[in-house]
């Protein structure tokens, strides 16, 4: 039969953002692939470099608009070690517990988006967008704003946290283990999720390596790497949790990979509240447009995502970025779904795009 | 620079984090971040390239995941990538004009109108 070419698109394969697709199939296999990106294409690394250091946090949040504060804390972050600015002691408690719970409404996200790319409508999607609704509602009580929170300064955060703060965490992730444990029947012993995950876009370790897989994905394959264990930022060093890791490989596993990681993120959410100092003293530095003079030559920082090792490689100059690169997990994913389709079904391609967890904004920056 | 990141490989520095470009305006600078994944080590290869003429050698053969890396930093800095077939533009259609994150890129100026 001979090799036929069709367009993907430019629309969403996964709820993710726009991107096109050009697939040449034999009969239903897929023989190649290429992937067309930049449609949302902003040059945010030439934005930032144009603005005063605290102008940028409104560009990092829509960058990955799914888990808006990994980025941010990632960059606030990065501007503290370029100022040379201690993080306040509780603020350091108060950003794992805030991101940890991004990182759960994260992953909520891709199970319910998962499970409606495979075919397995609709009941997962509410179920998982309602658990997440209540992170975003607790996330939105302590920042105002519902999703994009722009709640990070430089020291600390941009308000005290609310007075019930710590009963409402703990209530949560106690509502949040119960209704996530139950998601196991509902998945696990759905035949049409199994079957459209279950050894299909497997990817080895040496592949994952190869591709430069981060995060759930690069775990999924067997690699135990995670940032948080291997560059221990804020108070990561003082909480223990495990690293799930698997050796498979498949669409599956990066499924399960995210799933139990949001047990292990209210495992550390929950130490972090026990350990937190309760002075509530979290409210960072005023904006200051003209900072102190910078004085490192060269920042760099890892920040483990919800979707992998973010990085940022900052030239510092005395009021803005010279240069900021930010090096997203989900480029290089992208990138590597060129290599994982080949030879597989063309409507197994939704599948792959979906479990890699792709976000368009973010890898077009 | 081949050399160097051969070694590195085969000293185990396998997995390849990032590879970036600084345009400090008498010279370029390309990046390679580096990482052992058994020695849990990370290594920062710094290259320096003359800014009229900037060409450098692909690493894809030995490492696959500098495809899109390499691609991007050639349009975004106008760095010739040697040993590879030239492909599409990755992000954006430029159309000639000043590669975008170098600093001659001048910054308000309304290409579109030209």
């Amino acid at each position: 039969m001979p090799v036929m070419r069709i367009n993907v698109g430019p629309i969403h394969p996964s709820t993710h953002g726009v991107l096109r697709l050009l697939v040449d199939v034999d009969g239903d296999t897929i023989e190649n692939m290429t992937c067309h990106i930049g449609f949302l294409h902003r040059g945010v690394e030439k934005l930032m470099e144009n603005r005063m250091y605290m102008q940028s946090p409104s560009y990092t949040e829509k960058l990955d608009y799914v888990a808006p504060l990994g980025w941010d804390d990632l960059y606030v972050h990065t501007v503290e070690l370029a100022l040379q600015k201690e993080v306040k002691e509780t603020a350091k408690y108060a950003r794992v517990i805030i991101m940890e719970f991004q990182r759960i409404a994260s992953h909520l996200f891709f199970i319910g988006a998962l499970c409606n790319d495979v075919g397995q409508m609709f009941t997962m999607f509410m179920w998982a967008f309602r658990e997440r609704d209540a992170v975003l509602k607790f996330l939105e009580d302590v920042s105002g704003s519902r999703m994009f929170y722009v709640n990070m300064r430089v020291g600390g955060l941009m308000r005290p946290l609310p007075d019930d703060f710590y009963d409402r965490a703990y209530k949560l992730t106690e509502y949040i283990a119960y209704k996530v444990k139950g998601y196991k029947d509902v998945i696990d012993d759905n035949s049409i999720f199994m079957e459209r995950t279950k050894g299909i876009g497997t990817i080895s370790k040496k592949e994952a390596i190869d591709f430069g897989l981060s995060g759930p994905n690069l775990r999924a394959s067997g690699v135990e790497y995670d940032v948080r264990k291997k560059y221990p930022y804020y108070a990561y060093d003082k909480l223990k949790f495990k690293v799930p890791t698997s050796n498979i490989g498949d669409g599956y596993a990066r499924y399960k990979m995210r799933y139990e990681e949001i047990f292990e993120s209210i495992k550390i959410i929950r130490q972090a509240l026990d350990k937190m100092p309760k002075d509530n003293d979290v409210v960072g530095f005023p904006i200051k447009l003209i900072g102190p003079e910078a004085k490192p030559d060269i920042v760099i920082n890892h920040h483990e995502l919800p979707r992998g090792e973010g990085i940022i490689y900052m030239v510092p100059d005395k009021q803005k970025p010279y240069r900021i690169r930010l090096r997203s997990p989900v480029f290089i994913s992208l990138s590597a779904l060129e290599h994982i389709c080949k030879g597989a079904k063309f409507a197994d391609l939704f599948s792959i795009a979906g479990t890699l967890d792709v976000v368009m904004a973010e890898v077009d920056r | 620079m081949l050399k160097t990141l051969d070694e590195l490989k085969t000293n185990g520095y396998d997995y390849l984090k990032d590879v970036t470009a600084v345009d400090y305006v008498t010279y370029l600078e390309v990046v390679y971040i580096l990482y052992n994944i058994k020695l849990s080590r990370e290594e920062i290869v710094k290259v320096q390239l003359d800014p009229k003429n900037p060409k450098i050698h692909t690493i894809m053969d030995k490492f696959p995941a500098a495809d899109w890396y390499e691609r991007e930093m050639s349009e975004m800095f106008g760095i010739g990538i040697v040993g590879r077939r030239a492909k599409r533009l990755l992000l954006e259609e430029w159309n000639g004009i000043s590669p975008p994150l170098r600093k001659s890129f001048a910054w308000g100026k309304d290409y579109a109108k030209e």
